[in-house]
């Protein structure tokens, strides 16, 4: 990493230096010479470094007297060149010339929604410019936008927690608020960091354009048709020349450069070590992170991993976990007495809406023709995976499956667009929220098996439609590879995987397979009727990893997992 | 009419910064982002306020290594009344206002 100072910041400290040098037996001159090395931010250096050398002038005025001719002409010839180094300087920002960024944070005010006056103090937010490539100090740069979270009960203790969201393309910084009322470590700061193509934070990769991809990919996941695929592929083919027409080189992306940028924010906070919780493909750029700079880390949870390659087909993971909620379903005494075949229902469900899709009613606010979106057998299986994620949703999920099961083909049953409507509504507006450019961008450096043709295997009804609506047929046309993400394979950094048991993304045996690939530094935990994301949507799993970040090298309380109450099934309707 | 000493809109907004946190050490570089006030204003500023006697000075060894150690500051008694008195006359002030 490059860590020499630039241009801006040697001619600061040539300028405090100059200052200080003025008043050698002034301490408040020294004092901001000092000052100027707990300044981070370039700019912010340079005028502190300007007013240092106006004061000290003004105060060396006051001992005019004191002056010799000879003095005075020395001080004259200095003055000269400094200024003569900052037109220079000036002149070559003004020729077009980047200067390579070096850490450091510009604090800005807040813009965020939902803040309440509680929450407002105890946020800062502002920019920390990055390196497009790093290999390449010269290149440009990307502002990333960045949120510190003050730990409400003061002073907070040293070691704060950052959070990496999944996607990748997902937002973070948006969600500061609702990051403020649910911390990690209640003690400890918490840092959030737009990844670079996310929300707040550049490039803006094809900002124009994100309707149309999210269209693109809805209606392919609706009818994985050839046309539909044609059009998906044109779509995203469309904002890749959008991009690189704006100057963007798409191999400034990938996990390897994602994992640097958060170095890079953590030596602009002057943090030393962090503790980091990574979640979905937020486990993924944990793991990098730890590998590529174990030593700034000091300790790591990776919640709901998004697995290394080779990667599962996604279906058969889908597969694996509904068919463990259907099991649970018929464990149960209220969802096997309302459902008593709940698999076979499911299976019934796909194969009619393969011969006959619905049409079912959607609130308007999705906008769709006539309010009504066409129910075929991939789009259902998308909706009941996307189900899966969220244990509030469980509950519903086998009356949800049966209405559809029992939905006249002609009607438009009213129990059916209540039940479903506000679901997709809910899906859509989630997906809305994603960069899908971003996602593209990133796992298109990451995941080389996209470059392939899908595999075909035998797999149930609909169940292809959720492998096709991956980037197969998009990335070989995208970028090349990048370097791998990285798993911390025997690393010391503890760390603890959360897994939950109905997870559509991982297995919790490949959870588990990871932890070992880590090592003996690694402890693994199974939460039962949890999907992904398992703090969010478990108390006990809330719980068990603020004790690990405080107290690593403490055993485990996981007695919680013992306690889980069995899911509210609601019963048929009648 | 001479003019009444320390009573310039930057001192008072230096003094103010120091009441917030009356018995805590501030760095120069924070007292200049909470006020506003560049290094060219702030420091000489410090450095009269302090050959009143109306704050104190210290080196403090720096958190991390290969940091240089950094010059602090804080009110004396003296300071802090005379910070005190200024923020009452500033509430009076702004209550006249109101009422105007």
């Amino acid at each position: 990493m490059n860590a020499a100072p630039g241009r801006c910041r040697r001619l600061a400290i040539a300028l405090a230096r100059h200052a200080a040098w003025m008043l050698p037996s002034a301490p408040w001159a020294q004092a901001m010479r000092h000052e100027l090395d707990y300044i981070a931010n370039d700019s912010a250096a340079l005028r502190w470094a300007f007013g240092c050398m106006l004061a000290s002038y003004k105060a060396r005025l006051t001992q005019w007297p004191r002056f010799s001719p000879r003095h005075a002409w020395r001080h004259v010839a200095t003055s000269g060149a400094l200024m003569l180094l900052i037109g220079l300087a000036l002149q070559e920002r003004a020729g077009g010339q980047t200067e390579p960024p070096r850490p450091g944070f510009d604090e800005t005010t807040c813009d965020l929604p939902g803040v309440s006056p509680e929450i407002r103090p105890r946020l800062r937010c502002g920019t920390v410019s990055v390196p497009r490539n790093y290999d390449k100090p010269d290149a440009g740069h990307f502002k990333l936008a960045v949120v510190v979270i003050k730990s409400e009960q003061q002073p907070s203790w040293p070691e704060p927690v950052v959070y990496i969201s999944g996607g990748p393309g997902s937002p973070l910084t948006v969600y500061a608020a609702h990051q403020a009322r649910t911390p990690y470590a209640p003690r400890r700061d918490l840092i959030l960091v737009d990844q670079r193509g996310t929300g707040k934070s550049e490039p803006g990769l094809c900002p124009d354009l994100a309707g149309k991809l999210l269209e693109a990919a809805l209606a392919f996941a609706a009818s994985a048709t050839e046309e539909a695929f044609a059009m998906r592929q044109a779509t995203y083919l469309a904002c890749r020349d959008q991009a690189i027409g704006r100057g963007l080189d798409l191999t400034d992306f990938g996990t390897q450069v994602t994992a640097e940028d958060l170095e890079w924010v953590r030596k602009a906070l002057q943090i030393e070590r962090w503790n980091i919780y990574g979640e979905s493909y937020g486990t993924t750029v944990a793991m990098t992170l730890v590998a590529l700079h174990p030593d700034t880390v000091r300790t790591v949870i990776l919640d709901s991993i998004y697995p290394p390659d080779p990667v599962p087909l996604w279906s058969t993971t889908v597969n694996d976990a509904r068919a463990a909620f259907f099991a649970n379903c018929a464990r149960d005494n209220v969802c096997s007495a309302s459902f008593p075949n709940l698999a076979e229902t499911y299976r019934e469900t796909l194969a009619r809406l393969d011969q006959q899709p619905l049409l079912v009613t959607v609130p308007p606010r999705m906008r769709q023709p006539d309010d009504r979106v066409m129910l075929t057998a991939s789009l259902f299986e998308a909706v009941v995976t996307n189900l899966l994620y969220y244990p509030t949703a469980y509950p519903d999920l086998p009356r949800v499956i049966q209405s559809v099961h029992d939905a006249e083909p002609q009607g438009l049953g009213q129990d059916l667009a209540q039940v479903l409507g506000p679901i997709l509504a809910a899906q859509l507006a989630a997906a809305a929220t994603q960069n899908r450019a971003t996602h593209a961008a990133v796992e298109c450096r990451d995941r080389p098996h996209y470059r392939q043709d899908l595999p075909r295997q035998d797999l149930p009804a609909g169940a292809q439609g959720l492998d096709r609506r991956q980037l197969y047929g998009v990335c070989a046309r995208w970028s090349d590879v990048g370097p791998p993400p990285l798993v911390p394979a025997g690393t010391r950094v503890p760390t603890l995987v959360l897994a939950g048991q109905f997870d559509p993304v991982a297995r919790p045996a490949l959870s588990r397979h990871v932890a070992d690939l880590i090592g003996g530094s690694a402890r693994f935990v199974e939460f039962p009727l949890v999907g992904h994301n398992v703090r969010q949507f478990s108390a006990c799993g809330a719980k068990i990893a603020a004790d690990f970040i405080d107290h690593p090298a403490q055993k485990l309380d996981t007695s919680c997992t013992d306690r889980t109450s069995p899911i509210p099934f609601l019963p048929k309707r009648r | 009419m001479p003019r009444k000493p320390n009573n310039s809109r930057q001192t008072k907004a230096l003094l103010a910064a120091f009441l917030e946190q009356a018995r805590v050490w501030r760095h120069g570089y924070d007292l200049s982002k909470e006020t506003g006030l560049k290094s060219g204003t702030l420091y000489p500023l410090l450095m009269r306020l302090s050959e009143q006697g109306l704050l104190e000075s210290r080196w403090q060894e720096p958190e991390r290594s290969g940091l240089p150690p950094r010059h602090v500051y804080r009110l004396t008694a003296t300071g802090l009344a005379l910070a005190r008195e200024q923020e009452l006359e500033a509430v009076a002030a702004e209550r006249a206002g109101a009422l105007a």
